[in-house]
């Protein structure tokens, strides 16, 4: 059991890395980094729900940037039509969202597979035409600003470092109903929904149930990070909200591993910063690089970076515990779902 | 009624193309299992190709036929390479990489060419005829005809030749046609290899009218999957008669549903296809796969 033990240490290690990594961000980088580290935080809670649906209960979704959307426009319309505090529109940006993955989730329930796949593809296109109708609602293509929440006297930093710790705080929140959700028995029973729904129901797991719950709750975490978004952001317009958006999270998902959750925060950076690294050199760049590192991805590391990183270091430390133990033979160190294809 | 007949022609005209991307989609399905949510893109890179040629000086016709030829050997190769190391791999996978494959093509396009829409030649003459007040252009009979000589030469590959029947057997039964001797990894290619030609078929009777673009068959891609799924994803003739339905059915809710109007008629093949995904999942010709537990 040794390897386990280790294991757990090192995964620990990661998270606890990562969490100072966040804490340090503000100090370290200047302000315009500080709001683009927002927005990977912003990106982060829609990628880990994205994660949940498709990694944790195999469902397919290719319209997470829809549900992210209604979070958006949900928190910009409460602001600025009911005047309400910015917080208090966040349950509301995850409620509603929530609702829509609800009404998608019902009939996504015959639709497993490519329908559903199709379905979520249709989704994502009609979210601009949709936004750009709603006009009386939406303000159409001019969009709706909102003012940026002011930071507090007893706030020892500036306006963007605030509005970072606010989306740190609610990304913490979101870690931990995923850290939560993702072990346990709801964890197996997502997990055994996801590898063969017949032998989940017939060990007593409500398949319906457990689908609609996925989708429901995955939706409601990228409405919430739909909502932060439209916080930091302090704009939402159609323009924020096109069908590339729904293809960048799935592209954070892959890059960062779906079945982990810190590898929502690894695909969260990779596609923030790398839009902007590579616009200086060819706006078409970036697209290229997503549309490779989806296909590379699932032809050689289908766990993403983060699975990658999970398979070297269990190899190492299988590798060094042999060498402690002098005994070479080893029978299955591959994780679970890799086997060798033809 | 002339509206709503002229309607309709426009509608069949439009869904002709539908009906081929869709046929393009089927005919990759049935061979791999695999929906090819990138077939608008790789046909349009094809077209920009095809236009680039024909800037340099090659006639239109020879262009479009050199294209033809190099459409299928993208295809051919984009299965070999991307496709083959995973055949066999989850939906989830193959969706993946679909999708990968979509923003990727959609890139190298942009990469090229820029953003900047470009005019695309008619290949059809300018010229009309009314009946009845109804009016026909060249070009809807032209798309019409078009789509007709594809099926027909497509059907006829299947039914009459070998290589046909080499098609449909390594597409049925994947692991049992080698024991016969069929090449079953040439075919799945001869079959990716056709299918992005009649893809970029498809993109050459639409660019005309929506301009060359990079994201020129995003929307098309919905339709062409709306009338697969219609159709049934296992069936060819349905995927003609899906798009055509689409095709009819986007233009008359455009013009007579005032709320749809021209900006919101991408919903309608998306509502098509979700009524049709909750009432009969396997399409109006598909059969219905039987899962062995």
């Amino acid at each position: 059991m040794r390897e386990v033990g280790t294991e757990q240490v090192l995964r620990g290690a990661g998270a606890l890395i990562i969490a100072l990594a966040l804490l340090l961000v503000p100090l370290v980088f200047p302000n315009f980094l500080v709001y683009q580290f927002s927005l990977v935080l912003t990106y982060a809670i829609v990628i880990l729900g994205l994660n949940l649906l498709m990694g944790f209960n195999g469902q397919i979704s290719v319209a997470h940037g829809v549900f992210f959307a209604i979070g958006g426009y949900t928190t910009a319309i409460f602001i600025t039509r009911y005047g309400m505090n910015y917080l208090a529109t966040l349950p509301f940006a995850a409620a509603m969202s929530a609702l829509l993955g609800f009404v998608v989730g019902v009939p996504a329930l015959r639709w497993q597979g490519l329908p559903l796949a199709f379905i979520t593809f249709g989704l994502a296109v009609l979210v601009p035409p949709v936004a750009l109708k709603l006009e009386p609602i939406t303000k159409g293509a001019t969009g709706i600003s909102m003012p940026k929440p002011t930071a507090p006297a007893w706030f020892p930093g500036n306006q963007d470092t605030f509005i970072y710790f606010l989306c740190l705080v609610g990304v913490a929140l979101c870690v931990l109903i995923a850290w939560r959700l993702t072990r346990g028995d709801t964890g197996r029973s997502l997990r055994a929904t996801r590898d063969n729904g017949l032998i989940a129901e017939s060990l007593g797991v409500n398949l319906t149930k457990v689908r609609l719950a996925a989708f429901t709750t995955s939706a409601g975490f990228a409405g919430f990070g739909g909502g932060l978004f439209a916080i930091v952001n302090a704009y939402v317009s159609p323009e924020s909200f096109q069908m590339t958006k729904s293809f960048d999270f799935l592209v954070g998902a892959i890059v960062g591993g779906i079945t982990s959750i810190s590898g929502a925060f690894v695909g969260a950076l990779f596609i923030v910063f790398l839009p902007d690294w590579s616009a200086d050199m060819n706006i078409a760049l970036s697209g290229l690089i997503y549309g490779g590192v989806m296909v590379a991805m699932m032809l050689v590391a289908r766990d993403g970076v983060v699975g990658l990183l999970g398979t070297l270091s269990r190899a190492l430390i299988a590798r060094l515990s042999a060498a402690r133990e002098s005994r070479s033979f080893k029978t299955d160190d591959r994780p679970a779902g890799r086997q060798f294809q033809t | 009624m002339q509206l709503f007949l002229q309607q309709i022609v426009e509608g069949v005209a439009s869904g002709a193309i539908y009906a081929s991307l869709a046929l393009a989609l089927v005919l990759i399905y049935r061979a791999t299992r695999v929906v090819n949510f990138a077939q608008g893109e790789m046909a349009t890179l094809s077209v920009y190709i095809a236009w680039q040629i024909n800037q340099w000086g090659v006639p239109f016709w020879l262009s479009l036929g050199i294209v033809a030829a190099l459409s299928f050997v993208m295809g051919a190769l984009t299965f070999r390479l991307m496709i083959r190391p995973v055949l066999g791999a989850s939906d989830h996978t193959m969706v993946v990489i679909c999708i990968g494959f979509f923003v990727g093509f959609e890139a190298i396009c942009l990469w090229f060419w820029g953003a900047d829409p470009r005019a695309f030649p008619r290949i059809f003459p300018d010229y009309a005829w009314t009946v009845g007040g109804v009016r026909l252009t060249a070009n809807n009979l032209g798309i019409l005809v078009t789509l007709c000589t594809l099926t027909a030469a497509l059907s006829a590959l299947f039914r009459f030749t070998r290589l046909g029947l080499a098609m449909r057997a390594s597409a049925a039964e994947r692991e049992k046609s080698p024991l016969v001797g069929i090449p079953v990894e040439t075919m799945l290619m001869f079959g990716w290899g056709l299918a992005a030609t009649v893809g970029f078929v498809a993109a050459v009777l639409i660019a005309p009218s929506l301009f060359l673009s990079p994201p020129m068959m995003v929307s098309v891609v919905i339709y062409a999957l709306a009338a697969a799924t219609l159709g049934g994803w296992d069936s060819p003739a349905g995927a003609i008669v899906g798009g055509l339905v689409v095709g009819v059915a986007e233009s008359l809710c455009a013009t007579f549903v005032g709320f749809i109007g021209n900006e919101l008629k991408v919903g309608v093949p998306f509502a098509l296809m979700a009524v049709i995904l909750l009432a009969r999942p396997q399409g109006l010709f598909g059969t219905t796969a039987v899962i062995r537990v």
